[in-house]
């Protein structure tokens, strides 16, 4: 049972009925379940190792950075302040009632500032987070209702897919919808190419993605590579994850722009 | 080499994950940097296999650094490897992103703000260092059979519950039950053989 709820696989009631147990009081399903924690964190090895793009780190250190002069943060759980420290306080307490209600003063007032440095960054970044999804669907919506936009039908080369359908604005961008497309196996995402006019241009590869568990796909490319005018048609392709310089395999789906 | 003198207690002139953690607490950023070059690569790993997506998988592992770098006094030492608490914090991340694209819920609450909870390493795990325990997991886990490797990976990398996994697998649920409990059975059995 530790195994199981350290995996998350138990089923709600199960695991009710586990941290109910735990509550009660159980020492050795308390030991039980915080090695079955470390067990299944080594799970985590199965993946293989994958290098972040260098922006990635990029931006970590900007912030990082930007950050780096704030208020150092409580010491760790475990570092237990130095003795003289200790003894440096405890000679304090015996000199003055008042240093020792200041000192308490100063550390409940430098807690409660970091507590709100914290909180106030978690809530700006998820305001950032709503903020660029509402702008995302914006766009999305603006582009499907816009009546400059080109419609481009994506027909499946298998009878038993669903079409999928794609509007594009020469400013505002591409969006590709669909609705029952089949979940990918394994390490697999769809892939967006745009094939160029030009016959002897190799297709152009553009955004991955892959559709919501309940076969739902919207999918936008703001910044599509070439214009409307440059490209005849537009293919998707099932590609390993993080996708293909060139496709791999034969369009699943394929539209003309007309 | 390099990884295996992280964790055999000799050193040399490579500080431990500990050691740099510490050193996150009085804001250093050469610390904040050695940690992320050491394990950015099987973080990313992790969450883009959970994600499949390599831009939101990207985004994760900004924000699950960004996370350490902010809250590096919530990993306790004193109750496991600093690899291991990093690992579930990034799985949990990378779930819930799962989770809020496919129910679109974009409610602050369902943003995961928990820590990793207690993980212990039990004694056979400070004899084995991080190289030898990645390749004795997957050892392991090739030597189960398919269906019950799947399935622990259906709960592991996509977060689905016994009853899910069975509806996925078209298997009966007791079956789901048993071959997960027998594999991470299996697995802990294993990781305490190879010490």
């Amino acid at each position: 049972m530790a195994e199981a709820h350290a995996l998350g696989a138990l089923d709600a009631e199960e695991s009710a009925a586990f941290e109910a147990h735990l509550k009660a009081g159980c020492p050795g399903c308390e030991k039980a379940l915080a090695e079955a924690r470390w067990l299944v964190s080594q799970l985590a090895y199965l993946a293989p190792e994958s290098v972040p793009s260098r922006a990635v780190k990029e931006r970590l250190m900007r912030s990082v950075g930007a950050e780096s002069h704030v208020v150092p943060m409580a010491s760790p759980r475990k570092s237990a302040k130095p003795l003289w420290l200790w003894a440096g306080v405890a000679a304090l307490l015996l000199l003055t009632l008042y240093s020792t209600w200041n000192t308490r003063q100063l550390s409940e007032q430098v807690k409660r500032l970091q507590e709100q440095a914290t909180a106030e960054n978690q809530k700006r970044e998820t305001l950032e987070q709503e903020l660029a999804a509402s702008r995302q669907e914006a766009q999305m919506r603006a582009i499907l209702s816009n009546p400059e936009s080109t419609k481009i039908m994506l027909m499946p080369s298998n009878k038993d897919m669903p079409s999928l359908e794609a509007k594009w604005h020469s400013q505002l961008g591409l969006v590709v919808t669909g609705y029952e497309v089949p979940k990918l196996s394994g390490n697999r995402v769809l892939q967006l190419w745009l094939i160029p006019k030009d016959s002897k241009a190799k297709p152009m590869p553009s955004i991955t993605f892959w559709p919501e568990r309940d076969g739902k796909l919207a999918k936008l490319v703001s910044n599509p590579q070439e214009g409307i005018p440059e490209v005849k048609a537009l293919a998707i392709t099932e590609e390993p994850a993080g996708g293909s310089e060139q496709p791999t395999s034969a369009p699943i789906w394929i539209g003309a722009v007309s | 080499m390099f990884l295996a003198a992280l964790t055999s207690g000799d050193y040399g002139t490579v500080p431990p994950d500990v050691a740099l953690v510490h050193r996150l607490l009085q804001r250093d950023v050469r610390a904040f940097e050695e940690l992320y070059d050491r394990h950015s690569r099987a973080v990313y790993g992790l969450v883009l296999r959970i994600l499949q997506q390599a831009g939101t998988a990207e985004e994760v592992v900004q924000d699950v650094f960004l996370q350490l770098w902010r809250n590096a006094g919530r990993y306790d030492e004193t109750r496991g490897p600093f690899v291991s608490w990093l690992f579930t914090l990034a799985r949990n991340r990378a779930l819930d992103t799962l989770r809020l694209k496919s129910e679109r819920q974009r409610r602050r609450e369902d943003q995961t703000e928990e820590f990793p909870p207690v993980a212990v390493a039990p004694e056979y795990e400070k004899e084995l260092d991080e190289k030898r325990c990645a390749h004795r997991v997957r050892v392991l886990m090739d030597s189960l059979a398919p269906q019950q490797k799947r399935a622990i990976e259906l709960a592991y990398f996509e977060g689905l519950s016994h009853t899910e996994i069975a509806a996925a697998l078209r298997e009966p649920l007791g079956t789901v039950k048993s071959w997960i409990r027998n594999g991470l059975l299996r697995l802990k059995e294993g990781m305490q053989a190879a010490t």
